[in-house]
């Protein structure tokens, strides 16, 4: 048996965060970014049970062409934006940054938590004071501008939750902020000595990238829904260019966050399918500089590629021209992190575990995600593409099946050290595989749907279409029926699953190395730190039912140079 | 792919020999992934839309083999393998930065080449002014002629002229690859050239794709290319068609065609749209009787359309108010609906007034779609989808 740095696996930890102490109060209170992480967790999830009802009622709507009984258009058009509302804004953006992210990220480091505890539990109850936002804007009629929010629609003409939901905007933006802040300075000053920057685990340079993103990007967002809640509340002419003022304006300001904002949402997924690949492949992973500084590229260059949302606005043709030359710029990052993927599967020892399946899912749909962007980035060819299903299915490709994916699969990567529980490797596979399967159905079917002319936001739409349409509405009904059965095995781990040990994939890094699920303080003592994607030294154990890190000869094969 | 570049070149040496020049290209049928093509540029568009096509196809197809290759071939066999596959390999990394550079550089140029094409109109192109409203289009021609669906002439390019009244809008035409954003407080402008009339009941789609609120699905037109002598017919007759009725046919022979326009928002039979039904509410009678007699709906005790009308109130008869509420719709709304409609000034003679009016009064000669039931059965079969005025 081999000792480990924090504490030998085969006597845990007296307590764990979780039985570390009890009661309500505890969890409220709570500065522990473990518990914290978990709070954001349930509460990222239950947003996405609600924004996915949302999107169910929307495709079951559009199996039939005309009108229906029971949805009218304005309760059609306020469940899309309110569907895309939820999802970007509560679910996608905080899902792994504050869920996983804050979870991970410190026992990945070696620190005991962030760098600033009570900012942290702020951060999540401003998170929470904006979904009571979102709830009070259904209360007082909804919204039905789409997630967008273009004007001069929001300011003149948007249903009566409009101001509620900017103002849930607005603190959300401040909840992202305050996390992205906390996780630069952790990153920076909590380090360990030898967890130099090239040893530090890729998710971390990913959350690290978006944490940037956050911080830079978020504020233009929360200036943008603050003038639009000055100009609908008090008739302030800013946008509106009956009162003087320019709709395409809030357009470069909506799009210079929500640009960034897309990688915001895909880069953290990005850095776990890093880790994931790495670890399942049991071999290291291959450039790891490349891909690290792919992630800082994506970083800056989404500054700078805002204007490809608006080709056909009306914006001078030599901005169009500028924007769509920049945009290929994010491209080729974005394609070297998939052929690095790849290169880590050669010579690997690849098991097929959940978690390896949503890895290899997100190969799969990043690539369609990512290779779709192409005839949107061409000018030309985004003309006839722009605001219709093919860009629908362009962005669900990267926000859902590339973003969504990875945060399902870091779920499950990391869900025995979380609650210290083995879930049914096999519903695993059933439930990867429907999403998978229901996925692509729904969102491939889009991409004709689109380039054949069918416009987005449509509550009508012409017959011809309707064929896409069933397809559609029918791999929306796989996913969701996957997604359910995912729900269904997770909760029932948690009251009945088998005990995990504290590395049960073989990983190296080092929140492996601290029981499952991990001690109130993660490390009793400063963990010594070797190559994170190092596996020479990890060994299958009968006896704990998982692997074990022989500590000396990881710190020894780093040291001798042999890692990257 | 091969036999569409000649189109292709023969677009780019159309340019070379300036706008008169028109080949005369024939339309390219629908396919798997794109509409039918009918303009000039669509072609070339389409080119590269499927150029991109087969490299995504190629990249893709790469990936995924190789991915489920080494999958299957890197199996795990047994736990405690452990493998030592290479860490890091400079060049084919450099390669792979460098190639994807290469390949989206051309790219770029080529969607570059083509907007440039796409985005500006020749010196002698046809100008139609377009408005756009919730939930409507509005085209208007060079000889004062006004239609709701978009009507061009073949082989000559066109340039649309585009303002908004309230929100954004944008004009798509699928069939022509053209697409622009209609901005409030701006013009925009967009041109295409037709080359082949569209024949029969066929036509061309043209779609609102910004959205726009309730309506926004509804928003959208038909396009009519005709032959150039048959299109200047069309609008000498379309630009004098209301003048050309005697007042006492105007009701029923301007009226429903001057509804179409209002029937985005507006209904007949009762039903509630964006705006209040023309209809009674119980589905019988008119607006006409129901101001006359007070039983319009109140809702939440707010104002209802009899409050505005009768002795001593702001409009002495129904004609005044209904005149006012197209011109000024902002200025008497009844509850419950909110100042959605956009003003009609300047887009509707006095004429077309008083055919509207006399449509409202004499509702209850038509059905719930507009359409005449007093119309003698031989009338109703002689009306041309296309080319009938609008």
């Amino acid at each position: 048996m081999t000792t480990l740095d924090a504490r030998p696996i085969s006597t845990p930890a007296p307590d764990n965060y979780l039985t570390h102490t009890r009661g309500l109060m505890s969890w409220v209170f709570t500065l522990d970014h473990k518990r914290i992480g978990v709070m954001y967790l349930f509460a990222v999830l239950s947003s996405f049970f609600v924004g996915g009802v949302m999107a169910l009622l929307v495709r079951t709507k559009l199996l039939f062409p005309g009108e229906v009984s029971w949805m009218t258009a304005d309760q059609y058009n306020k469940a899309f934006t309110l569907h895309g509302a939820i999802m970007v804004f509560l679910v996608i953006i905080p899902s792994v940054p504050a869920a996983l992210g804050n979870f991970i990220m410190p026992i990945m480091l070696g620190a005991k938590d962030v760098a600033f505890p009570r900012l942290n539990l702020f951060s999540f109850y401003l998170w929470v004071l904006g979904a009571i936002c979102a709830v009070w804007s259904l209360l007082a009629g909804g919204f039905d501008t789409g997630w967008t929010f273009y004007t001069p629609y929001s300011t003149q003409f948007s249903a009566g939750g409009t101001i509620p939901v900017l103002v849930g905007v607005f603190i959300l933006g401040f909840s992202s902020i305050f996390t992205g802040l906390n996780f630069i300075v952790t990153i920076h000053k909590l380090r360990p000595p030898g967890m130099t920057w090239f040893r530090m685990p890729l998710f971390l340079w990913a959350i690290y990238a978006t944490a940037i993103i956050q911080v830079l990007a978020t504020p233009v967002l929360g200036i943008t829904v603050a003038l639009l809640v000055i100009e609908r509340s008090f008739n302030i002419g800013i946008f509106d260019p009956s009162m003087g003022g320019d709709p395409v304006l809030f357009q470069h300001f909506f799009w210079f966050y929500s640009h960034p904002a897309v990688y915001i949402m895909v880069l953290p997924g990005m850095g776990i399918i890093s880790d994931i690949i790495a670890v399942h492949s049991h071999r290291h992973i291959f450039g790891f500089r490349f891909i690290a500084f792919s992630s800082i590229a994506i970083a800056v260059f989404s500054f700078l590629v805002w204007g490809h949302h608006m080709f056909t606005s009306g914006q001078s043709p030599l901005m169009n021209v500028l924007f769509s030359a920049i945009t290929f710029s994010v491209a080729i990052p974005s394609a070297v992190k998939v052929f690095n993927w790849l290169a880590t599967l050669y010579k690997g020892s690849i098991s097929l575990n959940t978690p390896m399946l949503y890895g290899l899912s997100f190969i799969f749909l990043f690539t369609i995600g990512g290779l779709t962007g192409i005839p949107l980035a061409v000018i030309s060819t985004d003309i006839h593409l722009h605001d219709t299903y093919f860009v629908v299915a362009h962005f669900h490709y990267v926000m859902m099946g590339s973003a969504l994916i990875a945060m399902i699969g870091g779920l499950h990567h990391w869900w025995p050290k979380m609650f210290g529980v083995m879930y049914s490797e096999f519903w695993g596979r059933i439930g990867c595989a429907l999403v998978f399967v229901g996925f692509n159905i729904t969102f491939f079917s889009q991409f004709m749907l689109g380039s054949q002319g069918m416009p987005r936001r449509y509550y009508q739409y012409q017959p011809e279409f309707q064929i896409y349409h069933h397809i559609s509405t029918g791999g929306s009904y796989i996913m969701g029926l996957g997604f359910v059965i995912t729900a269904i095995y997770l909760i029932h781990s948690l009251f009945a699953g088998k005990k995990a040990p504290a590395n049960p994939w073989g990983g190296a890094s080092l929140e492996w190395q601290c029981s499952s699920p991990p001690p109130h303080d993660n490390f009793a003592t400063t963990p010594r730190v070797g190559d994170c994607y190092d596996f020479s030294a990890v060994r299958w154990d009968e006896k704990e039912q998982g692997y074990v890190v022989d500590t000396e000869a990881h710190i020894a094969s780093a040291n001798s140079g042999k890692g990257h | 792919m091969l036999n569409l570049i000649p189109n292709f070149l023969m677009q780019a040496e159309s340019d070379k020999l300036g706008s008169a020049f028109t080949p005369g290209l024939p339309n390219t049928p629908k396919t798997f992934w794109l509409p039918e093509g009918a303009s000039t540029i669509a072609s070339e568009i389409d080119w590269i839309f499927n150029f991109i096509n087969y490299i995504n196809y190629f990249f893709f197809f790469l990936v995924v083999s190789i991915m489920l290759y080494f999958v299957w071939k890197y199996r795990q066999k047994g736990r405690d393998v452990y493998a030592r596959g290479p860490s890091h390999h400079l060049m084919l990394e450099l390669g792979w930065t460098i190639l994807p550079t290469i390949i989206v550089v051309v790219i770029f140029f080529m969607g570059f080449r083509g907007f440039i094409d796409m985005r500006v109109p020749p010196a002698n192109s046809y100008q139609i002014d377009v408005t756009a409203q919730r939930f409507a289009w509005s085209f208007k021609y060079p000889n004062g002629a006004v239609s709701n669906d978009l009507f061009v002439p073949a082989g000559q390019p066109v340039k649309l002229i585009m303002r908004s009244e309230d929100v954004l809008h944008s004009l798509f035409i699928r069939d022509f690859r053209v697409k622009q954003d209609v901005v409030p407080g701006r013009f925009a402008t967009l041109w295409f050239q037709a080359d082949q009339p569209t024949e029969g009941d066929k036509f061309h789609w043209v779609f609102c794709t910004e959205f726009c609120g309730t309506g926004h699905s509804l928003m959208n037109s038909k396009c009519f290319v005709l032959p150039e002598a048959d299109f200047k017919e069309w609008e000498t007759e379309q630009a004098r068609w209301l003048d050309k009725i005697p007042a006492e046919e105007l009701y029923f022979k301007a009226g429903p065609k001057l509804f179409a326009r209002c029937a985005s928002c507006h209904t007949l039979d009762g039903k509630l749209g964006t705006g209040p039904s023309w209809g009674n509410y119980d589905g019988t009678g008119n607006v006409w009787e129901r101001n006359q007699v007070g039983t319009s709906r109140k809702v939440d005790g707010g104002k209802a359309l009899s409050d505005f009308i009768g002795p001593g109130k702001q409009y002495e008869t129904p004609e005044g108010y209904l005149r006012a509420s197209i011109l000024n719709p902002g200025e008497h709304l009844s509850d419950p609906y909110g100042n959605a409609m956009p003003t009609f000034r300047g887009q509707i003679t006095d004429k077309g007034i008083d055919a509207l009016i006399g449509f409202m009064k004499h509702l209850d000669e038509f059905d719930a779609k507009g359409v005449w039931l007093k119309a003698p059965p031989a009338a109703a079969a002689t009306d041309p989808a296309k080319p009938a005025v609008k």
